[in-house]
């Protein structure tokens, strides 16, 4: 089932890549000012963690939006917020419960470079960085004690467990306007944690925002988003003055 | 850069079938008391105490459990050795985990002997997929007579790490 989601995300994104030139032909694209200190901001919604949660069996789930402010088109400061949980039962029916909220804040870069005769794009090609922190609670339960030579004993209870993990991600990806202020576009993350168990201490085997507790994960987003410019009306005035500076040189050429 | 990004796309795709949970356990839950048997000699004319190993020609142990319904102590039913005659020199003993005394009636060479372990034990959880572990720490050890002269407390945490933890001594002759 896993494998069939990510054929059905993987083939959605060729498809989305792809077709961006036919949608180049048809939009109108503004340019971004690149001289303009703020261009707007990016509202997103992940995808990926919406569809994997509800078409997979998977025992966890994870919902998250972003915030992402352009900056200079180059720049972009960003806040991503979410809930996620597990309900897990192992084979031997020890059972881990976690609901949390999660935040992340970083800034990507736009590392597309635009050639000097090439058309305008919103489209952008971004690697960044995140600090990601979780302060969550959680239940393991029925942790049986191994029966041994002398028998069995009841199975024990660890509940309201609470820990707070911090972690960095390592991100890259794509985002593509598709239709007119509207993108879409990938991540994949490198995820490492900062924050080590406490000896001793139960262990969370799910942390919300980060995945299995596993010293390092892996991430991938697939986002919607929509780019609110209060600007961009003026930018076609923009768009004028420069061609109009343009006839200028030609007639002093002349 | 349209390539770039399929390489990127088919890299992040593999990483993320290849990223299945693995749920199967991997750690040691081996928890078992380690004893030897030793035979201490002592010479009179030279003054040296010598300590050797001692293999057992046979073997038998068995638990006692304390029955808290009856306030009576029964011997467990199954047994760890029995009549075991690989001259052993150690064994590895199962501590209960869920009380602070475990007691065997140990048969060495068909001599009875009774060695009480009064112990804590510590519930350690692990890891989902591994659950919980117990350990324990030696605090005494109280034997007969009969074939066992004495038992010393080598090291008093009983844990995955195999170790020696007692030492068990023998009398010269046993007393019958």
């Amino acid at each position: 089932m896993r494998r069939i989601f990510v054929y059905i995300i993987s083939l959605f994104l060729c498809l989305a890549v792809s077709s961006t030139d036919a949608q180049k032909k048809k939009q109108i694209i503004v340019p971004p000012d690149s001289t303009r200190l703020f261009n707007g901001f990016t509202v997103q919604l992940d995808v990926a963690s919406l569809a994997s949660s509800a078409l997979t069996n998977s025992s966890t789930y994870s919902t998250e939006g972003a915030l992402q402010i352009d900056l200079k088109h180059r720049i972009f400061p960003t806040l991503e917020l979410g809930v996620a949980g597990a309900n897990k039962t192992t084979a031997d029916n020890i059972n881990y419960k976690t609901n949390g909220m999660f935040e992340r804040i970083g800034v990507d870069f736009n590392l597309r470079k635009r050639k000097k005769d090439a058309k305008p794009t919103n489209n952008l090609f971004i690697a960044g960085l995140r600090l990601g922190m979780s302060n969550f609670n959680y239940n393991v339960t029925n942790v049986v004690i191994p029966e041994n030579y002398w028998g069995a004993g009841d199975p024990i209870n660890y509940m309201n467990q609470s820990s707070t993990k911090i972690w960095y991600e390592i991100v890259a990806g794509v985002q593509v306007e598709v239709f007119k202020n509207f993108y879409m576009g990938w991540t994949i993350r490198d995820k490492n944690l900062i924050s080590s168990d406490v000896t001793g201490k139960v262990a969370p085997w799910f942390i919300p925002g980060f995945g299995l507790n596993n010293g390092t994960s892996w991430g991938f987003n697939y986002t919607l988003g929509y780019h609110f410019w209060p600007q961009k009306k003026n930018a076609k005035n923009n768009k004028v003055f420069i061609d109009q500076k343009k006839i200028n040189k030609q007639i002093i050429n002349k | 850069m349209k390539k770039s990004i399929f390489i990127v796309l088919i890299f992040s795709i593999l990483l993320n079938v290849s990223c299945n949970t693995d749920e199967t356990c991997t750690q040691s839950k081996y928890v078992k008391l380690t004893a030897g048997f030793y035979h201490p000699h002592y010479n009179d004319t030279t003054k040296v105490l010598t300590v050797t190993s001692l293999q057992i020609d046979s073997l038998t142990v068995q638990g006692i459990k304390y029955d808290t319904l009856t306030h009576k102590y029964h011997l467990i039913d199954s047994l760890l050795f029995n009549n075991d005659k690989s001259k052993l020199s150690s064994i590895d003993l199962p501590l209960n985990n869920f009380a602070t005394q475990s007691m065997f009636r140990f048969t060495l060479n068909s001599v009875v002997d009774t060695v009480t372990i009064y112990h804590t034990y510590f519930n350690n959880y692990l890891s989902l997929e591994c659950g919980c572990l117990v350990t324990h720490s030696i605090d005494t050890v109280i034997t007969t007579h009969h074939y066992i002269d004495s038992v010393q407390i080598k090291i008093r945490d009983v844990n995955t790490t195999k170790v020696e933890n007692l030492r068990i001594y023998n009398h010269d002759k046993p007393i019958k």
